[in-house]
């Protein structure tokens, strides 16, 4: 199963998927390699949970080709290898806890003595294990989240397919996914997550997608689009006085960009700008300046520009 | 295919378990009962009816219709007055006032030319009608020979009555079963076909409706082919109607040979009375026949609820969206008086063989009259037909539906769904 060069887990070739009277996803390609935690990210609307529908074979392309784990086709003919959490979260709220999941678990293939062995040590393991018998209604919401990442996990998965798995959460369980991803990830499996939201993504993806109105913007490794996408960013804090800022950031041979908070900024460096000659002046301007930090961008920072534009037009 | 049995399993299990299940299997029989004995309990029962017999005859044909009357059980004779002035108008008032039931006004002429008169607040009951005509028939015919100079011995001889027993014919062979009690069988089997249908297609829905609004269904189609899921719920269900149907035979045969015991109060001669309410004995090809529609109908009817799950975003939604399934199931319920009393008809052969109608239409043929074997094999064939073709339309419209939210679809778009699907 392992090779000496990593294959890609999932690859999508020119993929499309219209609906009636628009076009959710236009020949997205994008490839995810074994073992990174890959995010796909884009605004509400940009065609992630269609892309992994088609992904998990829940919808089918109108054009262009999936593979998964080399294979081409969906995800059915190895949902025993994938576990998948929906965006939109829910469970049987009349069955027991423990039915459920053994239920679950017989979905991706395993069988009814393994699902309940497994099941009871997830639900030990994430403080459940006294709700077992109880009904799904008869559990708090956080609890039924729990018990929700419990189904996409029993099976120990190779491939993690999570959509937005961050809304919703509260902070406990937000930790808890967390974890569990990372955990996932050091086991060596691959972990395909969306998200809107760019912090998140910054600080768990290796590899990224940004898409938008179902086309791709970029994809490849954080750090490379970072690299090419991010441009000089300097980020300055005021310490009350802004003495002549405005003019200072109003100068285009120094500053491309700012994006002004009051007492806090971003600014991108024109082309050729030295970042010294800002402090200067901004300093002989009367401002006084608790920080003052050359560095990349952030990625929502990226997410921006490069999404701004195509949101505008929609 | 592992799959399917586990989806079949969750069916069966999460159903029996609850307690709507064991409600309506020991309400159920008791339901079913109630609604076949109460109505005709109600045409049989009126109670006695208080009357007065205005005896305007010379010969004594008053007296001998009172007596007669006064020995049934359906009448009460208050009193036998002469007629005279205003008699007429004070007992009509009477029974306006509710303090009397009918006065029953005979004459001299009644033995002469047949005319005799009944005022009653109610005059629709048959078996007050039937009863009073019997009697007063039966003793005019007496009177009339005797005055002819006829032997009272030998009048009472000719007038030993005529019981005409019905027995169908079933095949070439005589059977027990009388003509009311085809009727009954007939239509037991046509409410419990439609009750039985309906309320499993509407779990079907259900089922469909939660996983949809749960969006469980997600996660199960990304493991198992829409078909799979659809076809896995609908055999889950129908398991769970015929593990009910094996209930209730064996609670009615439990309840059958411990009627005995259970009529211990009621007196030999009350329980002849009640021969039409007694089950009928009925034949095992009647069983075989009445379990093959009932499964063709649950499963043609169960992918249209399915479908019908799919299309709607709510519980409300979905109760609006089964109406024009219900009347399509309703059809052949409403016409078993049609079918029963004429199986042959034109009207009934063609409800039989229409798949929608079939499964309620074909067994009441059947337990009423005689079905062609062609005409029964050809029903079946359609009804397989109609199933696949159904089925097939069904679980396009389900693939798409299970994902949608918002609008429910309007026609155009359920077209659009069962082509592109």
């Amino acid at each position: 199963m392992t090779s000496p060069f990593p294959t890609p887990i999932v690859i999508l070739d020119r993929v499309s998927k219209r609906f009636a009277g628009h076009t959710a996803v236009d020949e997205l390609s994008l490839s995810v390699p074994r073992g990174v935690i890959y995010g796909l990210l884009g605004p509400n609307g940009a065609g992630k949970t269609t892309t992994i529908r088609m992904i998990m074979d829940i919808l089918e392309p109108d054009g262009g080709a999936v593979r998964i784990f080399g294979e081409p086709g969906g995800g059915r003919a190895h949902s025993g290898r994938i576990g998948y959490l929906p965006e939109e979260r829910g469970l049987y709220r009349k069955m027991r806890v423990l039915d459920v999941l053994v239920f679950l678990g017989e979905m991706k293939g395993i069988d009814r003595r393994r699902a309940r062995q497994r099941a009871g040590e997830w639900l030990e393991r994430l403080g459940l294990a006294q709700w077992r018998l109880r009904r799904v209604d008869e559990l708090s919401k956080g609890m039924q989240q729990k018990v929700q990442f419990i189904s996409t996990m029993l099976h120990d998965p190779d491939l993690l397919i999570l959509d937005e798995p961050f809304s919703g959460l509260d902070p406990v369980n937000a930790q808890v996914m967390k974890d569990t991803v990372l955990d996932m990830r050091h086991r060596g499996k691959t972990i395909l997550f969306s998200t809107h939201i760019m912090e998140q993504a910054e600080k768990l993806c290796e590899q990224l997608c940004i898409i938008a109105r179902g086309r791709k913007l970029v994809d490849g490794a954080l750090s490379d689009i970072k690299r090419t996408h991010g441009g000089h960013h300097l980020v300055i804090g005021f310490d009350g006085s802004l003495g002549g800022a405005a003019q200072v950031f109003a100068d285009s041979t120094l500053v491309s960009k700012v994006d002004d908070y009051g007492q806090y900024a971003e600014l991108e460096l024109a082309s050729g700008a030295d970042p010294q000659q800002i402090l200067q002046r901004l300093v002989t301007s009367g401002a006084r300046l608790s920080k003052f930090e050359l560095q990349e961008a952030s990625l929502n920072k990226i997410f921006i520009d490069l999404v701004g534009p195509e949101a505008a037009r929609a | 295919m592992h799959k399917i049995w586990a989806v079949i399993r969750r069916e069966f299990v999460e159903r029996v378990r609850s307690k709507w299940f064991w409600t309506s299997a020991i309400l159920g029989p008791v339901f079913f009962a109630a609604i076949i004995i109460i109505p005709l309990r109600f045409a049989s029962t009126g109670g006695t009816k208080s009357i007065v017999v205005v005896d305007g005859t010379a010969s004594g044909f008053g007296a001998r219709v009172a007596d007669s009357l006064a020995r049934g059980k359906t009448f009460t004779v208050l009193a036998r007055p002469v007629p005279r002035a205003g008699l007429l108008d004070s007992l009509t008032r009477e029974v306006g006032r509710n303090r009397l039931d009918g006065l029953l006004v005979l004459t001299d002429r009644t033995l002469e030319t047949g005319a005799a008169e009944y005022r009653a607040a109610n005059v629709s009951s048959f078996r007050d009608i039937d009863e009073l005509r019997g009697v007063l028939g039966r003793l005019a015919v007496n009177a009339r020979l005797e005055r002819a100079g006829v032997d009272p011995v030998t009048v009472g001889r000719a007038q030993i009555r005529i019981d005409l027993e019905t027995k169908k014919i079933s095949g070439s062979a005589t059977t027990g079963e009388s003509s009311a009690q085809s009727f009954w069988l007939a239509y037991v089997m046509s409410i419990v076909l439609f009750i039985v249908i309906a309320v499993y297609g509407v779990n079907v829905m259900s089922s469909v409706l939660e996983e949809k609004t749960t969006r469980v269904v997600e996660v199960l189609v990304s493991s198992l082919r829409p078909f799979q899921l659809m076809l896995g719920k609908v055999v889950g269900v129908g398991a769970v109607s015929i593990f009910q149907f094996a209930i209730w035979g064996l609670g009615g045969r439990l309840v059958l040979s411990q009627r005995a015991a259970l009529l211990g109060t009621t007196s030999p001669s009350d329980v002849a009375q009640d021969a039409a309410f007694q089950l009928p004995p009925v034949p095992a090809a009647t069983v075989v026949v009445f379990l093959a529609y009932f499964l063709g109908g649950f499963f043609l009817y169960s992918a249209m609820f399915a479908a019908v799950g799919a299309m709607s975003s709510n519980e409300q939604e979905a109760r609006q969206a089964q109406q024009p399934v219900v009347f399509l199931l309703m059809i052949a319920y409403l016409s078993v008086f049609a079918l029963a009393n004429d199986p042959g008809s034109t009207y009934a052969v063609a409800l039989s063989l229409v798949p929608f109608t079939s499964p309620i239409a074909m067994p009441v043929r059947w337990a009423a009259g005689r079905v062609g074997p062609n005409e029964l094999v050809g029903s079946l064939v359609l009804l397989g037909v109609g199933i696949g073709g159904v089925t097939w339309v069904a679980a396009r419209i389900y693939r798409v539906g299970i994902l949608m939210t918002g609008k429910r679809p309007n026609l155009k778009e359920l077209a659009r769904w069962v082509r592109t699907a």
